[in-house]
């Protein structure tokens, strides 16, 4: 029983990760003005670029690194279509995504000749106490959650970016460079998530499959809705999101240690769990919340 | 924008993705000029099989735009496909009635994207968010459904199959996909809905001002797009694959694939058939594609994401077009 609990509460940690790290950098960004749905996207190229890099080199902090800067560069190509060119914020988000899925599996099948998954990859470290056990980037995406939230809420650059997203002509008139703030944050939001995505691969799962991000980007987004776009309580979103995800893994698999029976068509149900409950968490809190004034909106100097 | 300028635009999108496209496949070791011209050559020439593939896109494309038009952003597509599939499927199945099956489909997939509708109007509820958690459930659902419950026991990795009695010949499936386009641009170009709903999409504050709730627009716009899709999902099941698979093969990918096709068709029903059959020939093709030279079928994905987002981008292209006059007097 306690093993059983241990072992759930591992699995949230481990998954709680790019749910956070994602969310805290899209409320980076939403809080500058710039909507990014394109974070599903980002986790699959970043979790593929740190695996081929991890694969050719043997060093998954290098794997890392350089999901997370893929993931930066994103940011950058959408700072660039939503502030500078003033594009439909969303439409980039939905395409970047499709994009990434495409790019990603013509790369799979042109570097290993697999439509389905990578060759296994070394991981970064895993912290272990007995049965439980967690990845040092859970601290590191806490630690990231509370670091932006310091950062919105004290310091004076913080309330500047905020005045971006609320009242962006206010903001130029205070001085602030809208456009630069906004892109700045852009690629700020996209390097977090990048960093998720990296972690996908070389901090949890040890490749990369097909469906590996599996919506966990728009989990991600309705985390930020959650968490009222405060990183405190996208933390605590991570953490709740998380331990679904955890559940909907490890309930078939415990039923089948237990019933020695195989349940793949049963797994399918189990796995609409953290869909479910990201629905009907989002249905009961989503009225409360108070979305950035100027979101999603390109700003036009006059 | 007058209609030379989409045309310029669509097609500067295009020429911006073929050439991302062509500088992908020389980074990853595949001939571009052999992958195009197998592209084209094989994606275009059956014109049967090229029409009868274009019918569910048709149907996602719509489903997409009705609600884009209104101002809404239907991403859902994809489950409202599923719903339309599986339960057009099982209605073809015990009843062997093509019509009823068509019917449910359509039915079912007008429920699912009117509960997201719902949501978004009395919870305040992002139908982004609504959406892709939905497609994700009915995926699962139906890879359970298929795999535990529905499943033929002659070939276990396939539900069920649609009877002779029930199937509709493929042409017969592009012929109702075009019937419902032309009476979705009907509905929205010549009637009072349809400019209710254009209005809501312009101007929410107009359209409050003209008597017309923007909730009504919402739940109006997306009831019309699921019954789209839904229907789109229940052709593809009794025109072309006949069952549905366990791992959702023949039919993932098709709601996302209505995104790009609205776009490209700029929303509009006719522009919607013709951007179908183009992306049509470029999923066929690229089946051939990976047949021939081993490229992997994604490049359509890969291709299609790069108009989406260079047609995100208007604003740029209405600069490059000033400028372009500026320099030229």
């Amino acid at each position: 029983m306690i093993g059983d609990i241990l072992n759930i509460l591992s699995n949230t940690l481990f998954s709680m990760v790019p749910l956070t790290l994602a969310a805290v950098g899209e409320i980076i960004t939403e809080k500058a003005g710039v909507v990014n749905i394109g974070l599903e996207g980002i986790f699959i190229l970043s979790a593929f670029t740190s695996t081929v890099v991890t694969f050719y080199t043997g060093n998954p902090y290098l794997g890392l690194l350089l999901g997370l800067l893929v993931g930066a560069l994103a940011g950058v190509l959408h700072g660039v279509i939503s502030v500078y060119l003033k594009g439909d914020q969303i439409i980039a988000g939905v395409g970047f995504n499709s994009f990434a899925y495409g790019i990603s599996l013509l790369s799979l099948v042109a570097i290993w000749h697999s439509h389905g998954s990578s060759p296994r990859v070394n991981k970064i470290v895993t912290l272990s106490f007995g049965d439980f056990s967690f990845s040092p980037l859970a601290v590191v995406a806490i630690l990231v959650g509370i670091l932006a939230w310091w950062w919105l809420e004290k310091t004076p650059s913080g309330l500047k970016l905020r005045a971006c997203g609320e009242d962006p002509k206010a903001a130029e008139a205070m001085g602030v460079n809208v456009y630069r703030t906004r892109f700045y944050a852009t690629v700020i939001g996209g390097a977090l998530t990048g960093l998720g995505g990296a972690y996908l691969v070389v901090g949890w799962i040890g490749q990369f499959t097909k469906f590996i991000s599996a919506g966990r980007g728009f989990i991600a987004l309705a985390n930020v809705a959650f968490s009222n776009w405060n990183p405190l309580m996208a933390i605590v979103g991570g953490l709740i999101f998380g331990f679904f995800d955890a559940l909907s893994i490890y309930i078939p698999i415990k039923i089948q240690g237990m019933t020695g029976r195989v349940i793949t068509a049963e797994s399918n149900l189990f796995r609409t769990i953290p869909y479910v409950a990201t629905l009907v968490i989002v249905a009961i809190i989503m009225k409360k919340v108070k979305t950035p004034r100027a979101l999603g909106k390109p700003y036009i100097k006059e | 924008m007058s209609r030379h300028e989409v045309i310029i635009e669509v097609s500067i999108s295009l020429l911006i993705a073929f050439a991302t496209g062509a500088l992908v496949l020389t980074i990853l070791g595949f001939n571009p000029g052999e992958v195009y011209s197998v592209l084209f050559k094989y994606g275009y020439s059956n014109l049967n099989y090229l029409l009868s593939k274009s019918a569910p896109y048709i149907m996602t494309g719509l489903a997409f735009s009705i609600p884009a038009i209104a101002g809404v952003f239907n991403i859902g597509g994809e489950s409202q496909l599923y719903v339309g599939a599986f339960l057009g499927l099982l209605t073809a199945y015990y009843t062997g009635n093509p019509i009823l099956a068509l019917i449910v489909g359509a039915l079912a997939g007008g429920a699912l994207a009117l509960f997201i509708a719902l949501l978004r109007v009395y919870r305040g509820i992002n139908e982004v968010i609504t959406a892709i958690m939905v497609n994700w459930i009915f995926y699962y659902l139906l890879a359970y459904l298929i795999a535990g419950k529905f499943y033929n026991p002659q070939y276990s990795h396939e539900s069920v199959p649609v009877p002779p009695s029930a199937r509709v010949p493929s042409l017969a499936i592009f012929v109702i996909a075009v019937a419902v386009a032309l009476a979705y641009y009907y509905l929205l170009y010549f009637t009072d809905l349809g400019y209710k709903l254009r209005v809501s999409g312009i101007s929410p504050a107009s359209a409050r001002y003209a008597g017309f709730e923007p909730a009504k627009s919402v739940l109006t716009s997306m009831l019309l797009a699921g019954i789209a899709a839904g229907l789109g999902g229940a052709l593809l099941v009794l025109g072309i694959t006949y069952s549905i698979d366990d791992t959702l093969t023949a039919i993932y990918g098709i709601g996302f694939m209505g995104i790009g096709i609205g776009l490209l068709g700029r929303n509009h029903p006719i522009g919607i058939i013709f951007s179908s059959i183009f992306m049509s020939g470029l999923v066929i093709g690229g089946q051939w594609v990976e047949l021939k030279t081993g490229a992997p079928p994604e490049l359509a994905d890969t291709l299609i994401g790069v108009i989406v987002i260079a047609l995100a981008v208007p604003y740029a292209y209405s600069m490059l077009v000033r400028k372009i006059r500026g320099e030229a007097k």
